[in-house]
C-alpha cells in the first residue's frame, strides 16, 4: 500500500507540473470570464449603423421609425434592468428584481406578440425617465447615474443625385457604390461633450426601400403564394451583413402589425378591441408530480435541476479524456525509456498500475475541484444578472444530489476507462502505436456524449435505459437520469453491473499490463491478447 | 549468515522455439564481485530478469536472499536494466531519492543520501537539474547511483559500462569496489572482459544460453595454456624439446600485432603447461645460443579465454 502510495504521489507532483495541466485548469475560468466579459464589451462597443429610409408608399416610414424606436426602448429596458439588479440595495432584493423581471417579461410577450402599443404604453407613462424615478429609492446610494446606451441604428439622409422618386430598380442600380461599400456616407455626427455637430463619413449598413406598389404585393389567405423570382417583392430590405437581423426583423414586425391594423380598419373591426384580444391569455402552469405539494410549480431552478446532468456528463467527458491520455502517454514514456524494469524490480506490476490510477485520477479530482472553485469565485465576484443566474445554479447544484451522484460516476467512468486506456498503453511502445489501438475506444466515448441531450429528454425512455445497462456508458447515461429519479431497478442494478465491471476491468488490465509492459516490438495482435488474458501469472 | 546470495538450479526459458536460457546453474557467493559474461544474445539479461522474478522461468528453481521470489526481497536488491531511462522532466536528486523510497528508504534520508552520493561521484553541480538536460553517460552514472541509492545487500548492474567513456568507466569501476568494500555483493553483465578481468573475484560466462565457464578469473586462465612469447632469429628446436612445452606457433607481423620485426627475426608463441618454468625456457635460450631480441611471459588474458571458450558461436551471435 505504502508503494501505490508512493508512486501516486510522483505521478500526481509531475503531473501537476506540466503545462498541460495549469492550461486544463485555467482555461475552464478563462473560457468563463471571457465569455461573460465580451458579452458586455460587444454589447458597449457595438458600433453605430447608418440605414437609409425611402418610403415611395409614404405609409410606411411611421412604422419602420417605430420598430427602430422600439429596438432602442429595448435595449435602454435591458440595461436598466441589470443596472437595477446590480446597484439595488440589499436589503430589499426581491423586489426589485420581480418587478423590473415582471415589467421586462411584459414587454417582450407584448412584442412578441406583434403588439408594438406595449412599447407606446411604456414610453406614454414616462419611459426611463418614469422607471428612473420608480427604482430610485431601491438603488444605494453609491450607485453611479445610468448610462443610456447609445442609440444603434441612425438613419442617414439620401446621397445627393439619388432621386428618390425614381423607380426600385433605378434607385438600387443608384445607391450601389454604396451598398456595396465603395462609397461611404456622409453623416452628421454630434459629440457627445458639447453637442456640436461635425460631418464624419461611415459606410451604409442598410437600405429599406418602401415601392410605391408595396400594397399589392402584401399576401392574404386566399391568394396564391408569389413565384420564386418574385422574392424582391414587397419591402426591400437592402444589406451586405446578413447575420444581424435584429433590424429586418424589427421592420417585418412593425410593419405587419401596422398593415394588420389597416387590414382590421378596412374590415370594420375596432383595431383596440383586436389589441385587447391580443392580449388575452391564459398561462399554462408547468406543475412537476414528483415535487412537494405546494411546490409543485415548475420553477427555473427545477429546469436548471433537469439540465443539470448534462453539464455533469460533459464533465466527466472532458475530465476522463484528459486523464486517460495523459495516462497512456505516461505509461507509454515508462515503456520506451524502460524506466517500467526498474519499477518492476522494486514493486509489482499491480501496485505500478493501482499507483498510476490514483495518481492521475487525484489530478483529475484536483482540475474538478479548481474548476468548480473558479465558477464559485466568478460568481462571487462578478455580479450581474447573468452571474445572478449562475449562482442560482449553484444552489440548485449544492442543494440537490446531484454532487455524490457525480461523485461516484466520475470515480467509477474514471476506474473503468482508465484500466483499458492503461492496458492499452502496456501494449504500445509509441504513442503512434497506441492510436489505433485507441480509435475503438475514443469512438465508444463519443456514444454517450452524442446522445446525451437526447437522454436529458427522455431520461427514462428505451435508449436511455439501455444504454444504463451497458457498463461502458453506464456512467454517463446514468448521471445524464440523475436528475429524472430512474427506476430503482435501474439505479442498483447498473451500479452493481458497473462495479462487477469494474473489477473485472482492473484485473483483466492488471493481466495485461503484467505481461505487456515488458513487451518490446509490435503492438500485439488480437489473439494475443486473448492468450495474455489466458494467461495465469 | 548463510553463504551464497543467489543459486540457480537447473534454470530454462523458451520463447516459442527459441530456448534463451538452457539449464543454467550457479551459486555466487556473498561479498563477490561477480562477472556475468557472454556475447550478445547469450541469455545474460533474461537470466538476470528471470533472477529478479521479471520473468518467469520455465524450469528450474531461483534461490534469491534465502527467499523464492526478489519480489519478497526486493528492497534488499539493486537493479540497473540493460536499456537505460529516467523520467525526463524529473530533477536528478528527486530520481534517485524517488527510486530508493520504493525501495523503503524514509524519504528525508533518501534525500540526503541523493546528494552524498552526487557529490562522492561527481555529480554534484547536476543535483537539480532535470534529466532531459543530462548527457547520455551522465544520465547513465545517475540511473546506476538511483539503483544502489539504498544500500542494497546485492546489486545487479546489466551491462552498466556500455556507453561511458574511460573516465567514467573507472568511476563506475570505483563503485563497485566500494560498494563490495561495504559488503555488497555485486553481479554486473558485460562482455568487455577488461572490466571482468579488473573487477571481478568470480565470473560466469555464458553462450547460446548455457553456462561454459563458473569459477574465479585464475580458473578461467588457467583453461588456456600459459605461453611465452620469443622474437629470435633461426632455429628454437633445442626449446621445442623441452618438458612442459605443449607446441609452437609462428605468428606473422599482422597476426602479432607487434612492431615490425627486423629481417630474418621470427615470432614463436610458445603454449607451455601449468607446470612448467620460463626461467627455465630462458636458461634454455641462453645455453643454446639463441639470440632473443624478445621474451615475453604472459598470463592468457580473459579476451584470449572468452574467443577460446565461445569461438565461432559468439561470432555468429554478433551478426545474427
Amino acid at each position: 500500500m505504502k508503494m501505490i502510495w508512493l508512486i501516486a504521489a510522483r505521478e500526481y507532483t509531475e503531473n501537476v507540473k506540466t503545462k498541460g495541466f495549469w492550461i486544463g485548469i485555467l482555461l475552464f475560468p478563462i473560457i468563463l470570464i471571457a465569455v461573460f466579459f465580451f458579452q458586455t464589451i460587444l454589447a458597449e462597443s457595438a458600433p453605430t449603423r447608418h440605414y437609409i429610409l425611402i418610403d415611395q408608399s409614404g405609409q410606411y416610414a411611421p412604422a419602420v421609425e417605430a420598430a427602430i424606436r422600439q429596438e432602442h426602448q429595448r435595449r435602454i429596458l435591458q440595461e436598466f434592468v441589470a443596472y437595477v439588479i446590480e446597484h439595488r440595495k440589499e436589503a430589499n432584493p426581491e423586489q426589485t428584481v420581480a418587478n423590473a423581471d415582471a415589467q421586462i417579461d411584459q414587454l417582450i410577450d407584448d412584442v412578441d406578440a406583434g403588439e408594438v402599443a406595449a412599447l407606446d404604453q411604456w414610453l406614454d407613462s414616462g419611459g426611463l425617465n418614469f422607471a428612473l424615478t420608480l427604482a430610485t429609492p431601491y438603488l444605494r446610494e453609491d450607485a453611479p447615474p445610468f448610462v443610456e446606451p447609445r442609440e444603434q441604428f441612425i438613419q442617414a439622409p439620401l446621397p445627393e443625385g439619388v432621386d428618390a422618386s425614381a423607380s426600385p430598380e433605378e434607385i438600387i442600380e443608384q445607391m450601389r457604390p454604396w451598398l456595396s461599400g465603395g462609397r461611404q456616407l456622409r453623416v452628421d455626427a454630434s459629440d457627445g461633450s458639447d453637442g456640436s455637430d461635425y460631418e464624419e463619413t461611415s459606410d451604409l449598413f442598410a437600405l429599406i426601400l418602401i415601392p410605391a406598389q408595396v400594397n399589392n404585393s402584401i399576401l392574404r389567405p386566399s391568394a396564391t403564394p408569389l413565384a420564386m423570382n418574385q422574392s424582391a417583392a414587397g419591402i426591400q430590405y437592402w444589406a451586405r451583413n446578413l447575420t444581424d437581423v435584429r433590424l429586418p426583423n424589427a421592420i417585418e414586425r412593425s410593419i405587419n402589425s401596422t398593415i394588420r391594423n389597416n387590414e382590421f380598419a378596412a374590415r370594420g373591426v375596432d383595431a383596440d378591441i383586436v389589441r385587447e384580444v391580443q392580449r388575452t391569455r391564459l398561462p399554462v402552469s408547468r406543475l412537476d408530480p414528483s415535487a412537494e405539494q405546494g411546490q409543485e410549480a415548475v420553477s427555473v431552478a427545477d429546469q436548471f435541476r433537469q439540465w443539470a446532468p448534462v453539464g455533469f456528463v460533459y464533465l466527466i467527458f472532458v475530465s476522463l479524456m484528459q486523464s486517460v491520455q495523459y495516462l497512456l502517454s505516461n505509461t507509454i514514456e515508462e515503456k520506451s525509456n524502460r524506466i517500467i524494469e526498474v519499477l518492476l524490480a522494486s514493486v509489482t506490476p499491480l501496485e505500478l498500475m493501482m499507483g498510476k490510477l490514483l495518481g492521475i485520477g487525484m489530478s483529475g479530482i484536483t482540475t474538478i475541484i479548481a474548476w468548480l472553485l473558479s465558477f464559485l469565485a466568478f460568481i462571487l465576484f462578478y455580479p450581474g444578472n447573468q452571474a445572478e443566474a449562475l449562482g442560482q445554479f449553484l444552489d440548485v447544484l449544492l442543494s440537490s444530489d446531484l454532487i455524490p451522484y457525480f461523485v461516484f460516476y466520475y470515480l467509477a467512468g474514471y476506474a473503468l476507462y482508465a484500466g483499458i486506456f492503461l492496458a492499452i498503453g502496456s501494449l504500445c511502445n509509441t504513442l503512434k502505436e497506441a492510436q489505433s489501438l485507441m480509435m475503438p475506444m475514443i469512438m465508444i466515448l463519443m456514444l454517450p456524449l452524442a446522445t446525451m441531450t437526447y437522454i436529458a429528454q427522455d431520461p427514462n425512455g428505451p435508449v436511455a435505459r439501455i444504454m444504463s445497462w451497458i457498463p461502458l456508458f453506464t456512467p454517463f447515461t446514468m448521471m445524464n437520469r440523475a436528475a429524472a429519479e430512474p427506476p430503482l431497478l435501474d439505479v442498483i442494478g447498473t451500479t452493481v453491473m458497473l462495479l462487477l465491471s469494474i473489477a473485472l476491468v482492473l484485473w483483466l488490465s492488471g493481466k495485461i499490463f503484467r505481461q505487456g509492459v515488458l513487451r518490446t516490438g509490435q503492438p500485439p495482435r488480437l489473439m494475443e491478447i486473448v492468450r495474455m488474458l489466458r494467461q495465469r501469472h | 549468515m548463510q553463504d551464497n546470495v543467489l543459486e540457480l538450479t537447473r534454470v530454462s526459458k523458451r520463447y516459442g522455439a527459441f530456448t534463451a536460457v538452457d539449464d543454467i546453474s550457479f551459486a555466487i557467493p556473498r561479498g563477490a564481485i561477480y562477472g556475468f559474461l557472454g556475447p550478445n544474445g547469450a541469455g545474460k539479461t533474461t537470466t538476470i530478469r528471470m533472477i529478479l522474478d521479471i520473468l518467469k522461468p520455465d524450469s528450474g528453481s531461483i534461490n534469491i536472499l534465502g527467499e523464492t521470489s526478489a519480489l519478497n526481497v526486493r528492497q534488499r536488491i539493486g537493479y540497473l536494466p540493460e536499456e537505460k531511462g529516467l523520467y525526463k522532466k524529473m530533477k536528478v536528486w528527486a530520481i534517485i531519492s524517488y527510486f530508493a523510497t520504493l525501495k523503503g528508504m524514509d524519504k528525508r534520508v533518501a534525500k540526503a543520501r541523493a546528494f552524498e552520493l552526487l557529490e562522492t561521484y561527481g555529480l554534484k553541480d547536476y543535483a537539480e537539474a532535470k534529466v532531459e538536460s543530462l548527457s547520455k553517460g551522465m544520465g547513465q552514472k545517475v540511473q546506476v547511483l538511483s539503483a544502489v541509492a539504498h544500500r542494497p545487500e546485492l546489486v545487479i548492474l546489466d551491462e552498466p559500462f556500455s556507453g561511458l567513456d574511460p573516465v567514467n568507466q573507472e568511476v563506475l569501476e570505483q563503485l563497485i569496489h566500494d560498494m563490495a568494500a561495504a559488503g555488497q555483493t555485486v553481479i554486473f553483465s558485460t562482455h568487455i572482459m577488461q572490466h571482468a578481468e579488473r573487477l571481478c573475484d568470480r565470473m560466469l560466462l555464458v553462450a547460446k544460453g548455457r553456462k561454459i565457464f563458473d569459477g574465479t578469473i585464475a580458473d578461467a586462465r588457467a583453461i588456456i595454456p600459459r605461453r611465452v612469447i620469443l622474437e629470435c632469429q633461426g632455429d628454437i628446436t633445442p626449446i621445442l624439446q623441452m618438458d612442459g612445452i605443449l607446441g609452437a606457433v609462428e605468428k606473422s607481423m599482422e597476426q602479432s600485432h607487434a612492431e615490425p620485426l627486423s629481417i630474418g627475426t621470427r615470432h614463436w608463441e610458445l603454449q607451455i603447461q601449468e607446470h612448467a618454468n620460463p626461467q627455465l625456457i630462458l636458461q634454455r635460450c641462453f645455453e643454446s645460443g639463441i639470440p632473443l631480441t624478445r621474451f615475453d611471459y604472459t598470463q592468457p588474458s580473459l579476451h584470449d579465454v572468452f574467443v577460446h571458450l565461445v569461438g565461432s558461436d559468439a561470432k555468429e551471435h554478433h551478426f545474427r
